[in-house]
């Protein structure tokens, strides 16, 4: 059985998810130890620019402009509108040369071997449910259910998947759910119109449970640990990370937390690229 | 402003700071807690433990246990298992304990988070 990390990165102008791609490659080698294929709407820029050696496989997507616009905070005062390049996440199914399929986000920033033995689980499907926002200050319960009066909340930063027949269902379910958005939104009390894959993934499995809670997705081991884009990345060494977390009340105001050999995702991209920066002209 | 607040909203900083990498680090003895045992996943309780223990006790080779996602999982070496275990739940709070004492050592903001 094939084993590998599947990355996608498009670039929408603002933020360099590519450069994303790269870091976060080379960090799965190191904690992880197992292939990494990348698919990219900037194939030619990511084999211009960095060193391709880190991927298994390069992915080449159809560059595509979207009207899914979304802020993108860097700290609790800076923000820049930008497209949101989210869809086509289902077609990591069949995108994937591995059996066995770890799917992250570039901004899941991994800092420990946690995520290896998945591969061994006996269970088919794994992603987060369980979240833990590292700062404390703020209300958490956008991510317990997708609306006040709706479903569970699943994160799709994060998914562990075997190709099997169930889970090919599943990821066409995904793959129509974005397909009708506007539908499935209305019908599961999503105010926003923005496309969420955090939002479809729920909805999938959510139908794929019956239509009521259950045990199609199992849990990642241990919880998804974040930060929102108004903290800041202020300094990365190997597995230790410093954030400002945004001060409860105090607009514009931080808080320094350190971790340590803790997986974080990142939300505040424009911070974490700047660290890359960092840590790539110390390459 | 008044030096008496100018100090006591220094330290009211301290203990925010000190509070959070405390739990941080409790946050992160509960990831060093999980086992991957034949695909299933455990995190490591005392009353998992005790409950191996007394298994290995009664003299028992292979129990079922359910994991953390409540799939039954059958522990055919359970000596081998308890021992994985106990050894991992040493690991795991010894680094735990020694962190905390470290922390506990660090009197401001900057070496609480290992900004100097």
């Amino acid at each position: 059985m094939s084993k590998g990390a599947f990355l996608i990165a498009r670039n929408n102008g603002h933020i360099d998810y590519v450069k994303q791609a790269v870091f976060l490659a080379k960090r799965i080698k190191k904690y992880l130890n197992i292939p990494v294929t990348v698919a990219t709407d900037s194939a030619d820029y990511l084999k211009d620019s960095f060193d391709i050696q880190v991927f298994d496989q390069i992915i080449s997507l159809d560059y595509t402009n979207e009207s899914n616009l979304r802020y993108f905070f860097d700290g609790a005062l800076t923000k820049k509108t930008a497209s949101f390049k989210n869809n086509n996440r289902a077609s990591v199914y069949d995108l994937s040369p591995y059996d066995e399929t770890l799917l992250m986000d570039t901004d899941y920033v991994i800092s420990n071997s946690l995520l290896k033995p998945v591969f061994n689980s006996s269970a088919d499907f794994l992603i987060y449910k369980k979240s833990n926002d590292i700062a404390k200050v703020r209300d958490e319960s956008e991510f317990d259910k997708i609306s006040d009066t709706s479903v569970d909340f699943y994160w799709a930063t994060v998914v562990y998947f075997r190709k099997t027949d169930t889970n090919r269902i599943f990821f066409n379910l995904v793959s129509h759910i974005e397909q009708e958005w506007n539908h499935y939104r209305r019908v599961y009390q999503i105010t926003s119109t923005l496309f969420r894959n955090d939002f479809a993934f729920s909805i999938a499995i959510h139908i794929m449970n019956g239509f009521q809670s259950g045990n199609f997705a199992q849990q990642l081991p241990g919880s998804m640990m974040y930060t929102t884009d108004k903290d800041v990345l202020w300094k990365m060494n190997e597995d230790e990370m410093m954030f400002l977390i945004e001060k409860k009340d105090y607009l514009g105001e931080y808080t320094a937390l350190n971790t340590k050999g803790q997986t974080i995702h990142v939300m505040n991209k424009v911070s974490l690229n700047r660290i890359i920066d960092q840590e790539f002209a110390n390459d | 402003m008044d030096e008496r607040l100018e100090k006591a909203l220094d330290f009211s900083n301290y203990m925010l700071t000190l509070n959070n990498q405390k739990r941080l680090l409790a946050e992160k003895y509960q990831e060093d807690l999980i086992h991957f045992y034949n695909g299933s996943q455990f995190t490591i309780t005392r009353e998992l433990i005790t409950f191996v223990s007394a298994m290995v006790s009664a003299d028992q080779d292979e129990v079922v246990i359910t994991d953390d996602n409540n799939i039954p999982c059958m522990a055919e070496d359970l000596k081998s298992f308890y021992n994985e275990i106990i050894n991992k739940y040493a690991i795991a709070s010894n680094d735990y304990y020694t962190a905390y004492a470290d922390l506990k050592k660090n009197r401001s903001v900057e070496k609480l988070v290992n900004y100097e």
